[in-house]
């Protein structure tokens, strides 16, 4: 008898290792699922970030173009190419060209080698009377010495941040000034009439709050450009984004985490969270 | 004799003035305003459905404070204006399609917000 109960206490042992094991390993799997899903992977370099390659026709024309957004970010609001000139949020989506360009479109909308910013004219766009070096300003991919500005120079003095420039903090003290009206293109509006900001409380009570924005959120993007396409229309209470939706690039992802500051900068939107997520 | 020789000089005098004020109005023209690119050509203000446009589109930054017939009035206009971009050239109907489907979009959004609030 006693020989026949260790028996089934060995048993138990026996079923029940591989089920501790199991179980460990769902775990494991899943605290690496919830890093992988829930914090997004380290941003590059702050000059690398917001970086858009444009390889429409690189195979048979001067090659891809690099499109850096901290460039025109200093000068421009987000909504005045985004809505006005009609720039699109996703890859490829815009139909750019040459064509378009030298039609007053596109990158040809302000670089037209006529309009005048900060008293000196922009230098056209796929000019047929261009030459090479001066394609070479936009067509630079891995055309080293190509490009007029670096990161670091330009941004020398502007006020930095946890993760490279901090634009909000450079927008609101006056050392940028972007412009929300191109000429000719955009529609001349009203002040817009002061949003009230709001805070959305986490589903986990280890989750700080967010105390959203709509004012600096505006000043860059007016309504149109989140309105209803990054955040539409639903009851209160109805819509339960997450990290989750953020790190594939929904609600807050569609822009934080491509080109407004990364998504492991806790604290700039989850006040008093950590400041930054490896 | 004397008389024809006289008007056809004068005929001539005429015609070559027209002349020349023709050429001198076009090198005018030139001179004041340096030609635009097609984008801003195509944006004068006698073309209907820009001024359109340019109207139901500049209120998007008041949108929360319209009632919900101005934005259902707003809506429609914006549904008329579909078929008259889409007559554009394609580089036009890209972006006006484009920016009209925004517009249109945000005055649909808070007019559902307004909605649901009243629910």
């Amino acid at each position: 008898m006693p020989t026949y109960s260790m028996r089934r206490g060995t048993r138990r042992n026996e079923r029940g290792f591989p089920l501790l094991v199991l179980a460990c390993g769902i775990l494991i799997l899943g605290k690496i699922a919830f890093a992988q899903i829930y914090l997004p992977n380290a941003p590059p370099e702050p000059a690398e970030y917001g970086k858009v390659i444009l390889d429409n026709h690189a195979t048979a024309g001067p090659g891809a173009v690099v499109f850096d957004h901290w460039l025109h970010r200093s000068k421009f609001t987000c909504r005045v190419c985004h809505v006005d000139i009609g720039f699109a949020m996703e890859a490829k989506a815009t139909g750019i060209s040459a064509s378009t360009n030298r039609e007053g479109f596109h990158c040809g909308a302000c670089h037209d080698g006529k309009r005048l910013f900060e008293g000196k004219p922009i230098f056209a766009a796929c000019s047929d009377a261009a030459n090479d070096k001066q394609c070479d300003r936009c067509h630079s991919l891995g055309k080293k010495g190509a490009r007029k500005y670096e990161y670091k120079e330009f941004t020398a003095k502007l006020p930095k941040g946890i993760y490279g420039v901090n634009w909000e903090a450079a927008e609101s003290s006056g050392v940028i000034k972007p412009v929300d009206f191109v000429e000719g293109l955009s529609v001349k509006m009203a002040k817009m009439q002061n949003r009230k900001d709001f805070s959305v409380e986490a589903r986990y009570s280890w989750v700080h709050p967010i105390n959203f924005s709509h004012e600096k959120h505006s000043i860059w993007n007016g309504c149109e450009l989140c309105h209803p396409e990054i955040f539409p229309s639903a009851p209160k209470g109805t819509v339960h984004f997450s990290m989750f939706h953020n790190v594939e690039g929904q609600y807050c992802g569609a822009c934080h985490g491509k080109v407004a500051f990364p998504l492991n900068n806790c604290r700039g939107c989850h006040q008093g969270g950590p400041l930054w997520a490896p | 004799m004397f008389k024809v020789k006289v008007r056809t000089k004068l005929k001539a005098s005429i015609v070559a003035l027209l002349l020349w004020t023709g050429l001198a109005g076009l090198c005018g023209v030139r001179a004041l305003g340096e030609p635009q690119s097609p984008a801003a050509q195509a944006d004068p203000a006698r073309e209907s459905w820009r001024k359109e446009f340019d109207d139901v589109c500049s209120k998007t930054q008041d949108a929360m404070t319209f009632s919900q017939e101005e934005l259902t009035d707003l809506i429609r206009r914006c549904d008329a204006l579909r078929p008259q971009i889409e007559k554009l050239d394609e580089s036009r109907k890209k972006v006006y399609l484009g920016r009209l489907r925004m517009c249109r979009g945000l005055y649909a959004y808070v007019l559902d917000a307004k909605r649901n609030e009243k629910k």
